[in-house]
């Protein structure tokens, strides 16, 4: 049985207005940022036709990035800086 | 190298002053500006938010990569966060380089490859509600593109340019 880890997630824009600003969440190891984000949509089934890109740790990671101890997940709607 | 993310009105002498440098023969300033219309809507305001350190880190890679790509002597990047009213910017890129060329390229580039990946969002504010930029009509088209060579990334320049 694998442990669990502890790792905070972060919300932005348009999903921050949905979901909230984030929050801690204990999660089973292994589990990847896609898998963080299908339980969010699970919570607010209207995103699902929004595409995200995630980070972790402030670095841009592919969806199957696997989540460690300690980690701070951002999930970015498409981006409109400028 | 000046790179912000915050709130308040961008100084744009204040980014020229930080670009200078007296081996350049040109600073080249762009200032993103509030439009008062969008796709026929009357624009109240923009309202922007950031990942902040995430923002400051991937400019400061910008910055970086702009000077391997172009012979740059400097480069000042700022982006104003919360209410920017119309007409006031929102973003502030100004470089300083030998020659124009160099100039005009590095920071059409720069300011190209900020909308794609700094994590910044821009909320439009206008006559009869609000709406967050990005995937939906108004905001830049959904695009990928791989890191690209500075041959494509003129081709998408042009595409860009409006």
């Amino acid at each position: 049985m694998a442990d669990d880890i502890r790792i905070r997630v972060r919300y932005f824009a348009s999903l921050r207005e949905q979901l909230g600003s984030g929050e801690e969440q204990v999660v089973p190891a292994g589990a990847t940022a896609a898998d963080l984000w299908a339980a969010a949509m699970r919570r607010a089934p209207s995103l699902r036709r929004t595409r995200v890109r995630f980070a972790v740790n402030a670095e841009y990671v592919d969806a199957d990035h696997r989540l460690a101890e300690g980690d701070e997940l951002a999930v970015f709607p498409p981006m409109s800086g400028g | 190298m000046t790179i912000a993310v915050r709130p308040g009105p961008i100084d744009a002498g204040a980014l020229l002053a930080a670009v200078g440098d007296p081996r350049a023969g040109c600073s080249v300033l762009f200032l993103g500006t509030t439009r008062s219309t969008n796709v026929g809507r009357r624009v109240t305001r923009l309202e922007y938010e950031a990942y902040e350190r995430m923002a400051v880190q991937q400019m400061r890679a910008l910055a970086r990569e702009a000077k391997r790509r172009w012979p740059l002597r400097r480069v000042a990047m700022v982006h104003r966060l919360g209410v920017v009213p119309v007409g006031e910017a929102s973003v502030g890129i100004a470089v300083s380089a030998g020659h124009r060329a160099e100039g005009f390229a590095a920071a059409h580039w720069l300011i190209d490859r900020l909308k794609e990946i700094v994590p910044i969002w821009k909320k439009e504010h206008f006559r009869g509600g609000a709406v967050w930029i990005g995937a939906q009509q108004g905001g830049p088209p959904p695009r990928r593109r791989t890191r690209a060579a500075p041959a494509r990334v003129s081709a998408a320049r042009r595409k860009r340019l409006r």
